[in-house]
């Protein structure tokens, strides 16, 4: 399974010989691309998982400074505030020939290096990504010896989530890791169960959608555990998990980017014992409720956020048990995994010339979770154009009436696929109670 | 409540389809994988069912099944209006 490493001398992390299955093809820790990358430092924005995993490695083998990400993440604006903060910006494996190709931005001016620092971008559910600053060492939550696992690994490279199973992999032995990529996404059972993963995590979305397009295919990978985490766990999808798994371990799991991993429930029940409120234990979270609102002092926090961080997400008691339910502010809308902010949408919508007025709100879907659906008021008359309005411009905008096709065009042709309004109401009236707030 | 024929929700799923820019094939047996019919396309359609009909279908009363030609689909959405 292995060859000859690349650097003999150099110091691999413990898990380096565990197989890891990427581009289906199976190699090692050990066995990825030994990369040259400019001094740190730097943002790596890996164009495919095998890259993006070989700078883990990279980095558990040499340390330096590192932000990792995928170019999809990171726009034109994004490279400029990196280069701007100091990163030398660099996409790895754009073509066929990978690293030796790989294009690098010099960061504006030099800096310190803050030497075995993470960066991860947070998803920015309302507004740009934002930098958040962990370790090798604060993103290892999982310690002690564990039962040896197969675990899928369906996430984006750089994402909170895809380092939590990344690192376990990277420092435990026996851990081997299956990558799904992105085009994989709806028929990984085939290719979980070619090489037999029996532990995989995802977000209630991700194993939703699964149930829902190939529940015999997903039956038959040989699973043992099975965790939910990213977004609130309800207990149906407990329920149908566990129908189809009826004797594995299923758990969910309460992390994020600022807090760390820092609820873990085991008992195939949603929420978590209420019991758990403001219990300290030294090297564990506290969890609290304040004004309905999850709060969590965490030893896996970021950089910078010691002490109780509020965390926006709305809980509940409900018997013995305390929910977690959703956002607090509910601005955020998400689509299939992908958070849209409303406002943003309802933005575009306004910026069209005939549209007076727009509401922007999430609907309940299958498979999704929520879709973008919108209501409008159109204005009288095609209004003066407004060459202020980034949004709008030219001359030959439509100034037609708009349908709601019409108006479906115009998002889409502003917004990412996931965010465009799927329906769209044309009202007669600004409703009268929307007067005073008109956002979600 | 008003249900809606197989035949109005093939509609509706060709109006969907319609405004991506794709067409609804005449084959039932057509995999939806070829027409282009993905997860942001169910979820407007059990959307626009909802609307039609002025009902929340319940999505979590049905049994496991696979969904993967435009059949399935119009299968899946008739017998979810029942439950």
């Amino acid at each position: 399974m292995s060859s000859a490493p690349a650097h003999p001398a150099t110091s691999h992390p413990a898990g380096a010989d565990n197989r890891i299955v990427v581009g289906g093809t199976p190699t090692t820790w050990r066995d990825l691309p030994e990369l040259t990358l400019p001094a740190a430092p730097v943002a790596v924005l890996a164009h495919s998982a095998r890259y993006a995993l070989a700078a883990a490695r990279h980095h558990a083998v040499h340390g330096g400074e590192l932000l990792l990400s995928t170019p999809g993440r990171v726009d034109e604006a994004m490279r400029a505030e990196l280069r701007d903060a100091g990163f030398t910006v660099t996409d790895l494996g754009a073509d066929a020939a990978g690293v030796d190709t790989a294009a690098a931005v010099a960061p504006a001016d030099f800096r310190p290096v803050e030497h075995d620092r993470l960066w991860l971008l947070t998803s920015g559910s309302t507004g740009r990504p934002k930098r958040v600053g962990h370790t090798l060492a604060s993103l290892t939550t999982v310690r002690g010896e564990q039962s040896a696992r197969t675990w899928l690994c369906p996430y984006a490279p750089g994402t909170y989530a895809w380092w939590q199973v990344v690192t376990l992999s990277l420092t435990q032995p026996g851990q081997d890791l299956v990558v799904v990529e992105p085009e994989q996404l709806d028929d990984w059972p085939a290719l979980a169960a070619a090489y037999g993963v029996d532990a995989a995590s995802g977000t209630p979305t991700f194993w939703r959608r699964i149930l829902h397009r190939d529940p015999a295919g997903l039956a038959r990978v040989p699973l043992r555990q099975l965790t939910l985490g990213g977004e609130p766990v309800d207990q149906p999808i407990l329920d149908r998990l566990r129908e189809v798994f009826p004797t594995a371990r299923i758990s969910w799991i309460y992390a994020s980017s600022e807090v760390g991993a820092a609820i873990v429930v085991h008992d195939g029940r949603a929420g978590f014992p209420a019991e758990w409120l403001d219990r300290a234990t030294p090297g564990r979270p506290t969890l609290g409720v304040r004004d309905g609102e999850l709060v969590i002092t965490s030893p896996h926090h970021a950089v910078g956020l010691a002490g109780p961080v509020h965390t926006g997400d709305r809980a509940q008691l409900v018997g013995d048990r305390v929910l977690i339910t959703g956002r607090l502010h509910s601005d955020e809308i998400n689509v299939g995994g992908s958070k849209v902010s409303a406002g943003g949408v309802r933005d575009v919508l306004t910026a069209h010339p005939r549209v007076a007025w727009a509401r922007v709100t999430g609907r309940r879907v299958p498979l999704l979770g929520h879709l973008v659906v919108a209501e409008v008021v159109l204005t009288a008359a095609a209004p003066a154009p407004r060459p202020d309005s980034p949004t709008v411009a030219a001359p030959t905008e439509p100034t037609a009436v708009p349908d709601e096709a019409g108006l479906v065009r115009w998002c889409a042709d502003r917004l990412p696929e996931y965010a465009v309004p799927r329906r769209i109401r044309v009202l007669t009236e600004i409703p009268v109670k929307e007067t005073l707030k008109s956002d979600v | 409540m008003t249900e809606l024929s197989r035949a109005q929700i093939r509609e509706l799923m060709g109006q969907v389809l319609k405004n991506q820019g794709k067409v609804l094939p005449d084959d039932d047996g057509a995999d939806l994988r070829e027409v282009g019919f993905r997860s942001l396309d169910f979820s407007e359609l059990a959307l626009r069912v909802e609307d039609e009909t002025g009902e929340e279908l319940n999505f979590d009363a049905p049994g496991l099944r696979r969904i993967a030609t435009v059949g399935d689909v119009l299968d899946f959405l008739v017998e979810l209006q029942r439950q």
